[in-house]
């Protein structure tokens, strides 16, 4: 017996640690994408209806040196030179940029909204300061990348990618250069060539055009994105896929095509759109509609609203009447049997939150920290534009048309939130599982983007519509049972969010491309 | 089966001081042995609260939060395998709230803990003990809404060394340990985070390892025993809280903790209490917490 109970604690001590070598493994397991030949290279995109770009030839782009110059053998040999052997860092970089510009490129964007997406903490005063762009790095950071924000960002990373790259398209089959790797078949490539003509190289005017964006977007990160794109070239490089002139021309085309992209930013409304000094002004014309009950910040101290002026912003693919228009009924009035029975709701769920509520609510948070829901849905899109195998153009596309419907969406929300100011539910005693937005509550923002996003996508990817709608249904639900919205706030704001779509589909079926 | 076989094996239990009020929620920090058929079961209540925490290095305070406080019933039973060979299990039910703010206060049971305690030399009063410890999160709780959550739902595997020399005659003694603590990577509910400055694609979140060591010094009678400690638990990496953001699993939190632990238990029946504060602390809550039990000592082996 002793023998036993001794080999049993030695025993018993000796496996504890073993587990605790095994447990020791913290590799994460991360979706690794890798790059592709595309389904089609859409050779037709060049004449494809741009965004802000007059036309694909606005932006000239010289005439290349023909690929038996001796300027372009100098060239090619030098590309041998560079792809010959690589370094295991070459490799990763080749691999991770070969995954696509674009999808990279938005990846980064939306990693980078997550970084500055903090609310700014109150000072001693009690005072909220404000982030400022000519000191971004100070504290707060600016931007604190909202959800507004963040959508327009990516709108207008995706509409620089998406008019740099049809413009690109229209020279590459002006000018019809072939890839290195076609010119001289001793090249080594590590990645596959597809018929694309190289000149201009589309991975330079993906990166030039999204870091013209990045920098006036993140402006602290001016190293960081200068970095990341030399990084690009020199992987196209590595890769045996671009020569010189081939990401020089690219270069020069996508930050010309930003630099136009960022004349509409700089004049679309959005440096009024944290003007404060309109709110009371709001609050007045709220109650005149019937509200009686406006919203109060719940924070310590009281935190101005969110951007309350975003609803004055330009939009993309409909005008100011129809924003008007298309505007949310007034929701329930606080008080009435309607709003009553949604508060119910909300106070069993206060009681009572089930383990499946709190996951659907947290799943959709994308709260402080995150990349917020336009983030949430541009992934989404970016994955499955790549797992179709989509062309860089086909590929920025597909994220224009989401990117300009998710800042539709937010423009289109926030005018309807500071229309109606309404109360959240936490200003009649209610907890919440994911933290509380500062600013009124009608309609839910994950609702209106969602059902943007949705239909969008619905109509990019017709076989996954039914996926999208319900993944857009439980993003509107999860803030019920996170308990910051009322029900009419959310299936009001997936109505408005669809509508909102139905433009960009609108849009997207007359930019001559035929899809 | 005499009573200074105690039990107070249970412990400076309870250094429900970190953000969650969980992780070594209670650890067989002494050199106490029950004898042999002997189990003693401990129920403990533990408060524990901050209105002040470290924010990395910023130490501040949030009126959105108030004074957060984390509470919790264990119970803990310390068995006496052989007189050197002890296991002792626990498992605690915690509860958050705010004083202030909207953060929805969360509750469940927590994690299932189990630790194997052998002495492996014992000379004359003093003595070395190896100690092995387990823990499996049982409750499906939420583990990054923090600060409110009730755990980290990591398992925990534990390797601790403990020194002890006990003067025979006055009864005084002092103690000292040192533990490493290997943590689970543990899923959350989100597909994407961000920690270490950059976004993270999966609902994997890596929790770093931890270590701790205490020293203790006390008189242990028959009857009664009292002791001030001092403890220091800290992660062997991680990242910062952010500017103004909320904590999150992967965070570096540390901290040392200064307290006393008495006992009394005259007969089968007895009585323990804890009190702690945290003196410095990194991305955790500056916590002072107290804690009362009930022990109770019975015999079960057949005579």
């Amino acid at each position: 017996m002793k023998k036993f109970l001794n080999i049993l604690k030695y025993s018993g001590l000796a496996f504890a640690m073993v587990v605790g070598m095994a447990a020791c493994d913290k590799t994460l397991e991360e979706p690794q994408r890798v790059g592709y030949s595309p389904a089609n290279v859409d050779d037709k995109a060049g004449s494809w209806k741009t965004y802000l770009l007059t036309s694909s030839e606005e932006i000239n782009v010289p005439t290349p040196t023909s690929v038996t110059s001796p300027e372009y053998v100098a060239e090619l040999a030098a590309l041998k030179g560079l792809s010959n052997t690589l370094t295991k860092e070459q490799q990763e970089a080749v691999v991770y940029w070969g995954a696509g510009a674009v999808y990279r490129w938005n990846e980064i964007a939306r990693e980078l909204a997550a970084r500055y997406n903090i609310p700014p903490a109150s000072n001693a005063d009690g005072k909220y300061p404000v982030p400022d762009a000519a000191n971004p790095l100070a504290d707060p950071k600016f931007p604190f990348a909202t959800p507004p924000y963040t959508a327009r960002a990516l709108a207008y990373l995706s509409v620089a990618q998406y008019d740099a790259l049809v413009s690109a398209w229209n020279y590459k089959y002006k000018y019809k250069r072939a890839a290195p790797s076609k010119v001289d078949a001793t090249l080594r490539v590590a990645l596959p060539v597809s018929a694309l003509p190289s000149y201009p190289s589309e991975d330079a005017v993906v990166a030039a055009a999204s870091v013209t964006i990045l920098k006036a977007m993140f402006p602290g990160e001016v190293p960081y994105l200068e970095a990341k794109m030399k990084e690009h070239l020199d992987a196209r490089q590595w890769a045996g896929m671009n020569v010189q002139s081939d990401l020089t021309a690219g270069t020069a085309l996508g930050g010309a095509v930003a630099a136009k992209v960022m004349g509409r930013a700089r004049t679309d409304g959005m440096s009024a759109a944290n003007n404060q000094a309109l709110t009371a002004g709001m609050i007045e014309a709220a109650k005149s509609r019937g509200i009686k009950e406006p919203w109060l910040s719940q924070e310590v101290p009281i935190r101005p609203p969110m951007l309350p002026n975003y609803g004055a912003v330009q939009t993309w693919n409909f005008d100011k009447a129809t924003l008007a228009q298309i505007r949310p009924a007034i929701p329930y009035v606080v008080g009435s049997a309607e709003w009553q029975k949604d508060f119910d709701e909300l106070s069993k769920i206060n009681k009572s939150q089930t383990r499946e509520q709190a996951r659907i609510a947290n799943y959709w948070a994308d709260g402080a920290g995150s990349y917020t829901p336009p983030g949430h849905w541009h992934r989404a899109a970016a994955n499955a534009a790549h797992e179709a195998r989509f062309s860089e153009v086909r590929m920025a596309r597909t994220l224009a048309l989401l990117g300009t419907a998710e800042m539709d969406a937010g423009i289109a929300c926030w005018d309807a939130k500071f229309y109606y100011y309404t109360p959240r539910p936490q200003q009649f005693g209610l907890k919440t599982s994911v933290g509380l937005p500062n600013f009124p509550s009608y309609t839910s923002g994950h609702s209106t983007f969602s059902a943007a996003a949705a239909t969008v996508l619905g109509y990019i990817f017709p076989e996954q519509a039914e996926k999208f709608k319900a993944q857009a249904d439980e993003a509107s639900v999860s803030r019920i049972y996170g308990l910051i919205h009322f029900r009419v706030d959310c299936e009001m704001g997936l109505k408005h969010g669809n509508v909102i779509g139905t433009y960009a589909i609108a849009r997207g079926k007359a930019d001559g491309s035929g899809l | 089966m005499k009573k200074r076989t105690l039990l107070n094996v249970l412990l400076a239990a309870t250094l429900t001081t970190l953000w969650s009020g969980e992780l070594r929620a209670q650890m067989p920090n002494d050199a106490i042995y029950m004898p042999k058929g002997t189990v003693c079961i401990g129920t403990m209540y533990t408060h524990s609260s901050w209105n002040q925490y470290w924010e990395n290095t910023l130490k501040r305070e949030n009126l959105n939060i108030g004074t957060h406080t984390t509470q919790s019933v264990m119970v803990m039973p310390a068995i006496g395998i052989t007189d050197r060979f002890n296991v002792i299990l626990s498992l605690p039910y915690v509860w958050t709230k705010t004083s202030a703010g909207n953060l929805m206060g969360q509750k469940g049971i927590q994690d299932l803990g189990a630790w194997l305690k052998v002495k492996a030399v014992d000379v004359k009063g003093f003595s070395i003990n190896g100690l092995a410890g387990l823990m499996i999160p049982l409750g499906n709780y939420v583990p990054d809404f923090l600060p409110m959550s009730i755990g980290l739902q990591c398992r925990v595997v534990s390797g601790r060394i403990l020194a002890n020399y006990t003067h025979p005659k006055t009864g005084i003694y002092v103690t000292a340990h040192g533990t490493y603590m290997w943590r689970s990577n543990i899923n959350v509910d989100r597909d994407a985070y961000q920690a270490d400055d950059r976004v993270y694609n999966t609902n994997e979140v890596k929790v770093p390892n931890a270590y701790d060591m205490g020293a203790r010094i006390g008189i242990l009678k028959q009857k009664w025993q009292t002791e001030i400690w001092a403890e220091r638990n800290s992660c062997v990496n991680g990242d910062n809280i952010r500017r103004n953001d909320m904590p999150f699993p992967t965070n570096n939190m540390q901290a040392t903790m200064v307290g006393w632990y008495g006992k009394f238990q005259p007969k089968a029946l007895g009585v323990n209490a804890r009190v702690g504060y945290v003196t410095n602390g990194l991305n955790m809550g500056q916590s002072t917490s107290y804690m009362v039990g009930v022990l109770y000592q019975f015999g079960v082996k057949k005579s």
